[in-house]
């Protein structure tokens, strides 16, 4: 045993003993159930540790073998506790930093929603803020993760599966939303008419009644597909689905010009880099003029940015590139085809993709100050279905 | 101690096969290396320095020599000495047995 238990706690010191005979003394407070230790000699007598509780008790003793004690060093709590109470307001900050410390990191600062695409982030975190799980709570006051991922799953609608995970002083929900069956459009009651005067092709009725039949000639807003069925007693309306298609005849009047410019790239570039202050710019690279008969040019701006501010620094860059003009003229049939090929890319885009054109005519054609002029007749097998709510009143 | 107890003693140290240091008070002298000494049962300082350590025994005394003793700790009968022990000497004031 070195020193005696808590000796640090219980406060020590370290005693500088002179005297005509310092073994008498020592063997005195030996005598007397002082615990020393650590004695060693030093200068002309010798230097010991004791107890500070001790430390009063060595008067008498001292006295009786006449030697003289001065104190080198106090050790233990006692003695930094008063160093310490000198000191009152530093170690009232040490202590506040080591409370606020331990208060700050019991607090829950952020909550996190993973997983969420249909149900609001927001409407989670008041489900979660009512359980007590919000930014600025107690870690302490929060329940169990388990506890609150049952109790989320049952307030919140339409999720099948939620986890919360505290990892510091950050919460993470983690969401698994149920599936949930498609939502159809609500549909009112209605009847399919003709969109326009045609000849019934094909007709097939999903609900309701259909009227008219194949090769039949429609006009347009005749019923096609009825909403109405049953008898005159016993009547009953739906919504009436189905596809009816029919042959529909378009005219185009279509003209094509012969002679035409076009213009390409030809790949020559010249690029000009500015650097942007403000509002001025300051070329750095790309001086001189191009030899280009033909340019056009492209200038990008691109500013300096953090985050989404836009700073007043930035590169512009200007391309100019060369364009070569081309002439062609073309010749009648050419134009003729490319008039009727526009006419059925139009048609298609109208009346729908799986519109079939049945056969073509050309009516009338002429050729006048460079452009041609027709007239074509289009047969076309279409989609001629349009709504008709059905109003009872 | 009188000569009849004395005797006693004697006798029953060598009918018990004792250890002398239990009943005669003799001091238990440890030595570990030349680096620690252990003394139970001794009877006071005669005199400290870093060279030279004098304890008063029962009957005689123990004189330590060697280089930078330190006592370690004193607790009653029991006294630790560290160090580099030179030479232990047992000096005996030989009572009549």
């Amino acid at each position: 045993m070195k020193q005696p238990p808590l000796a640090s706690l219980r406060g020590f010191v370290t005693l500088h003993v002179t005297g005509p005979q310092v073994e008498k003394f020592i063997n005195a407070v030996t005598e007397a159930d002082i615990v020393i230790w650590d004695v060693r000699p030093a200068g002309n007598g010798a230097s010991l540790n004791l107890l500070l509780d001790d430390f009063f008790a060595l008067r008498p003793l001292l006295k009786k073998t006449g030697c003289r004690t001065r104190v080198t060093a106090r050790n233990g709590l006692p003695f930094n506790a008063a160093k310490l109470w000198k000191r009152k307001f530093f170690a009232a900050g040490l202590l506040l930093f080591g409370i606020g410390l331990v208060l700050l990191s019991s607090m829950i600062w952020t909550v996190k929603i993973e997983g969420n695409n249909r149900i609001a982030s927001e409407d989670i975190l008041q489900a979660a803020r009512h359980e007590g799980v919000y930014p600025f709570q107690w870690i302490w006051r929060m329940d169990d993760p388990d506890k609150l991922s049952k109790k989320l799953t049952s307030t919140l609608p339409g999720v099948s599966w939620i986890g919360v995970h505290r990892t510091g002083t950050s919460v993470k929900i983690q969401i698994v939303e149920s599936d949930q069956p498609e939502n159809k459009p609500l549909l009112s009651q209605r009847h399919l008419i003709s969109r326009t005067d045609a000849v019934v092709t094909e007709i097939y009725a999903e609900q309701g009644r259909p009227v008219v039949s194949r090769n039949t000639r429609v006009k347009k807003g005749q019923i096609l597909i009825s909403g109405a069925i049953g008898d005159e007693e016993n009547m009953e309306y739906v919504v009436a689905k189905g596809e009816v298609k029919g042959l529909v005849w378009h005219e185009y009047n279509i003209e094509v010009p012969l002679n035409r410019t076009r213009s390409s790239y030809t790949g020559e570039r010249k690029d000009r880099t500015y650097l942007v202050l403000g509002k001025w710019a300051v070329q750095l690279w790309g001086y001189g003029k191009s030899d280009f008969a033909e340019s056009r040019t492209l200038t990008e701006h691109d500013p300096l940015t953090w985050r989404s501010f836009q700073l007043p620094v930035g590169l512009l860059t200007e391309k100019e590139m060369e364009v070569l003009e081309t002439a062609e003229t073309l010749s009648p049939e050419a134009a003729r085809e490319e008039g009727v090929m526009r006419a059925k890319n139009d048609i298609l885009a109208r009346y729908g993709t799986d519109s079939a054109i049945k056969s073509q005519k050309i009516l009338h054609e002429k050729k006048e100050n460079g452009k041609v002029y027709m007239k074509v007749l289009f047969e076309v097998e279409e989609r001629i279905t349009q709504e008709l709510p059905i109003v009872n009143n | 101690m009188t000569r009849i107890g004395r005797r006693l003693r004697g006798w029953t140290n060598g009918v018990l096969d004792l250890p002398q240091d239990v009943l005669q008070e003799l001091p238990r002298i440890t030595l570990i290396g030349n680096k620690e000494l252990y003394i139970e049962n001794h009877r006071g300082v005669l005199h400290f320095s870093s060279e030279q350590l004098r304890l008063a025994l029962v009957n005689g005394s123990l004189e330590i020599s060697g280089e930078g003793l330190v006592i370690r700790n004193i607790l009653g009968q029991e006294l630790a000495v560290e160090g580099i022990i030179g030479e232990i000497r047992y000096k005996g004031s030989e009572e009549n047995s």
